[in-house]
């Protein structure tokens, strides 16, 4: 007998909660935070070993230091260049004007002038912002990650393009990396290459290689197949076909990679403060600990700027589409002598800056940095004056119609009872392999000996992708069937993709207090806006004929949305379910710092206490192991029921 | 590389390069400046996560910038293992106040962390309720009598206890085994940092809600909520040292805080050196500058403000 699946799902819901309440409070693993389990006590032991070995053992002496001082010379040389002095200097190497006009010239020869405009204001206003040099040391900072990125991510992503084994090999790891959460591997990396810039440099490589590897991958593996063959006939040899005809032709694909790359990299500025690297961040972690929303906020503005100027620079150059129509000679010439001008106008204020002191160190006065501090201080505090009872009422609403039970429901449920439902909802969503790897997982889980944590973390993570995708189908209905709503929402969905999710970690803490709320409010803020761009593609995809024929049959708009477009979104709204989920859990966990315990805060404590450092670093480790199990079952899902 | 990107990215990268050659080759400020540094090398100071750090910190590399022309980099950095790594990696020399009672043991035994000797503030940390509590139930600061208010702290978090909060999270937190032990109807929740616990004071002396949390001193919260000594819940006196030792029954014991430089500048011995080592200042001190860098001050103009006041103390560090 065939039974649907919707009933099956409910029904082993309601076992597992059955058996909740019967054998509430038995088996629940819960261990004291000071306390470590003989696995976690083992890997602290272990770790404070590296420590000790990091001047003396051979892996650190030829391996990993000449690494760190490699990496660390290559990004001091570039911020030598635009950002620091280097020593017994003054200024770097490059001041002010020189890096606005040559980064100017750049943009405006690759793509053009309104673009080249574009970047200069918003260099200026980082500069305004009374940023400059936490910019420039982002700019270096990114700049090196991104060429280091790049110069491993495009030879493996054209070898994983070409050959279907090394393709097969990269893509768990490529999956991993997607899912796992940057809080989770800042302290392993830290623990080996120490903390600085050559550690960031890293930790922005192993989050940007995987984007980069993709694309890359993908552009050359989805090329029209004719042209290729075409050269194979002829009797190219593979190097030929390669350069001559499979990277031409790929080329605006991988331009994209490495716009892709860059943002990667952008997005990694805040995060990378936490293990001392130079920039954006700093200012932006800096105001956290001292609870200054508006500075955090100037900086946070910064950037964003820096994402919005890296992301149209590179994407332009994507977009430069060649005209089919054959420049004339005027033209040829025209654009010639501007470039020229434009060349000679660059160097002399690269000269200017170099040799006047206007021009090579940003200067001081010019700054909006306090009225916008005080501008945001006063909107933030007014917001908290005004709303706080709303959102506490809100927080309070939730917490105890849906986090207290699915909390007790999760934690104080026998550990056998829940590693069982979740098999269970794997096996009915995803299928028998997926079931048999969440079993694996979720033992690995239960034997770290942290298992009631991550209940804890897992109840938040649920909440806030509940929440998160009630908000963001909504928007992402509303944008995907109106172009003006889209082109309203836009700006705020990009800038909320960039804004560092610290920036608003303070105000959600002032709206929702040290509660496991407030970290579920910032999962939701940063989870929300690329939730409503995949549900906004999916709607835009489905096609017109099914929505004219509904139309046509006389359905109102709320039928044409449940009945035609959502279930024709299907597919893409797990997906987009699924990257919520994702974002939601990375977030979620630096919840830590504002009172939302979990695995979280272990890592967090951990980075701080000796005596629990084992206890972090596995603390980590469950948190991408959660991440996995659930991709695994969203993506098997997904699959199955397109 | 030209395939890929051709021609105008050629004619980018010529111009810049130029660009780079032509500033490789000319003159620039840099020459008619001279060094600036004198006889004072350039060293990092660890930037702690809390307001007191921030006002110690800043006052010794504002002395060491001005008057001894020192370079300073402040690193921004979480306290305990990750410091004392990078200072035996090089790329930190001081940490100006340390509260974590000998756990940087492994690296001064290696000899890659040397102390440096108390800095003059003490540590005092408690469990306090909001003072508007402690005017109105003058028993609740006797720990025996926690329970009886118990229902009061509840929130939606707690779980139908009373909600704990817990200290930071590289702080010395016995919270866990206080309740236990003292058999305290309440839950422990782990604020995680001193933000969340500024917020959770400050909401709830202003709202007249119920509140009960870790607090420390010196710390700026004192004086922006100045009765909040008298909501210092008391415990037993203090019976332990090592907190992996502690019963839970007694109090946190007052400690001395310790300052913290590498071996490099320990081996420097220049003028940052005995700077550094010199550097004793008060509880109210450090307040004060905290208190002006939370008022809106930056960390530079606050602790210039305490310098110029109190140019003897500054000269007695410097060894004049």
């Amino acid at each position: 007998m065939h039974i649907k699946k919707p009933y099956l799902l409910l029904g082993s819901v309601a076992i597992w909660i059955l058996l909740g309440r019967l054998l509430h409070g038995k088996n629940t693993l819960q261990i004291d935070t000071y306390e470590n389990t003989s696995f976690t006590r083992f890997i602290g032991e272990k770790a404070l070993e590296l420590r000790g070995n990091r001047t003396e053992s051979p892996a650190f002496i030829y391996f990993f230091n000449p690494i760190r001082a490699v990496i660390d010379g290559f990004v001091q040389f570039i911020r030598n260049l635009i950002a620091v002095p280097a020593p017994n200097s003054v200024i770097p190497v490059i001041g002010w004007l020189g890096v606005v006009a040559l980064i100017a010239f750049a943009v405006f020869a690759t793509s053009a002038l309104r673009t080249a405009l574009l970047s200069v204001s918003l260099l200026l206003g980082c500069g305004v912002l009374g940023m400059w040099q936490f910019t420039m040391d982002s700019i270096a900072m990114t700049l090196a990650a991104v060429l280091l990125s790049l110069s491993i991510g495009i030879p493996l992503g054209i070898w994983a393009g070409l050959s279907d084994r090394v393709l097969k090999i990269l893509t768990p790891f490529l999956d991993l990396a997607q899912i796992l959460p940057t809080l989770v591997y800042m302290a392993p990396i830290a623990l080996v290459f120490m903390i600085g810039a050559a550690s960031a440099t890293i930790a922005t490589m192993i989050y940007a290689i995987p984007i980069c590897i993709r694309i890359t991958s993908h552009a050359i593996r989805n090329l029209n197949q004719s042209p290729v063959e075409a050269s194979e006939s002829m009797g190219s040899t593979r190097k030929q076909t390669l350069t001559k005809v499979q990277i031409p032709m790929a080329k605006q694909m991988i331009v994209l990679g490495i716009n892709q790359t860059v943002m990667a990299a952008v997005s990694f500025v805040v995060v990378a403060a936490l293990i001392g690297a130079p920039g954006l961040g700093k200012p932006v972690i800096e105001a956290l600990i001292i609870r200054n929303v508006g500075q955090g906020f100037v900086a946070g503005f910064a950037v964003v700027f820096l994402a919005i100027l890296m992301d149209r620079s590179t994407s332009a150059a994507a977009k430069r589409q060649e005209s089919f129509i054959p420049p004339t000679q005027a033209q040829v010439k025209r654009k010639r002598i501007t470039l020229i001008v434009s060349a000679v106008a660059a160097v002399t204020s690269v000269f200017l800056s170099r040799t006047m002191l206007w021009a090579a160190v940003w200067p001081k006065e010019i700054t909006i940095a306090p009225q916008v501090e005080k501008v945001t201080n006063n909107a933030t505090a007014w917001v908290l004056d005004n709303l706080y009872i709303f959102t506490v009422g809100f927080k309070d609403l939730i917490s105890y119609s849906i986090l207290n039970p699915l909390e007790t429901q999760l934690s104080a449920s026998p550990w056998y009872v829940t590693v069982a439902m979740i098999v269970a909802l794997a096996l009915i969503i995803a299928g028998l392999r997926t079931a048999i790897l969440a079993f694996c997982l979720a033992m690995a889980i239960v034997l770290s000996g942290l298992w009631y944590e991550a209940m804890l973390t897992l109840t938040q993570t649920i909440v806030g992708c509940l929440l998160t995708m009630v908000i963001g189908i909504a928007l992402g209905i509303w944008t995907g069937r109106s172009d003006r709503a889209e082109k309203t929402l836009r700006p705020f969905l990009d800038a909320g993709q960039t804004l560092p999710a610290f920036v608003y970690l303070v105000p959600m803490l002032g709206l929702f207090g040290p509660t496991r709320f407030t970290a579920i409010a910032t999962g939701i803020v940063y989870a929300i806006p690329v939730v409503v761009k995949i549900v906004c593609e999916g709607i835009r995809a489905v096609p017109h004929s099914l929505v004219e024929a509904a139309t046509a049959a006389g359905s109102t708009t709320r039928q044409i949305i449940t009945k035609v477009q959502l279930p024709a979104a299907k597919k893409t709204i797990l997906l987009a379910t699924n990257q919520g989920l994702i974002y939601v859990l990375a977030v979620v966990v630096i919840g830590g710092f504002v009172g939302a315990g979990g695995l979280g805060y272990l890592v967090i404590v951990g980075n701080s206490k000796p005596e629990l450092q084992g206890k972090g670093l596995i603390a980590g480790a469950a948190i991408l192991l959660l991440g996995v199990i659930f991709d695994r079952i969203m993506q098997a899902g997904a699959k199955r029921s397109g | 590389m030209k395939s890929l990107f051709g021609r105008r990215s050629a004619v980018v990268t010529v111009v810049i390069a130029a660009a780079l050659i032509l500033s490789g080759c000319s003159k620039s400020v840099n020459d008619s400046a001279g060094g600036a540094s004198g006889d004072c090398g350039s060293y990092a100071i660890a930037m702690h996560a809390w307001g007191g750090y921030t006002a110690s910190a800043t006052v010794v590399a504002e002395i060491a910038k001005k008057e001894l022309g020192c370079t300073i980099t402040q690193t921004t950095l979480d306290e305990g293992p990750t410091t004392y790594d990078a200072m035996e990696a090089g790329t930190i020399d001081v940490v100006i106040e340390d509260w974590g009672g000998g756990r940087w043991k492994e690296w001064v035994d290696r000899g890659a962390v040397v102390e440096a000797g108390e800095n003059g503030n003490v540590g005092l940390i408690g469990m306090y309720v909001a003072p508007w509590m402690a005017a109105k139930y003058p028993d609740i600061t006797d720990s025996k009598n926690l329970n009886k208010y118990a229902d009061l702290f509840k929130t939606a978090d707690s779980g139908g206890k009373g909600a704990w909060f817990e200290g930071p999270a590289g702080y010395t937190t016995i919270g866990e085994k206080m309740v236990s032990a003292n058999k305290l109807n309440f839950k422990v929740i782990f604020s995680g940092s001193e933000a969340a616990l500024v917020d959770g004071f400050t909401k709830a002396e202003a709202n007249k809600t119920a509140f009960i949390g870790y607090a420390w001193q010196p710390w700026t919260l004192f004086a922006k909520i100045p009765n909040l000594e008298s909501g210092h819940v008391h415990f037993p006196a203090n019976d332990w040292t090592d907190p992996a030792k502690a019963s839970g029954l007694t109090d946190y014991p007052s400690s001395p805080l310790i300052k913290l430089i590498s071996k490099k500048l320990n081996d420097a011995n220049d003028p940052f050196t005995s700077l550094v080592k010199n550097f004793k200042w008060t509880n109210d001190d450090q307040n004060g500058v905290a208190a002006d860098l939370e008022g809106g001050m930056t960390a530079a103009e606050a602790a210039q403000k305490w310098i110029d006041a109190h140019a003897d103390i500054v000269k007695s560090w410097l060894g004049k």
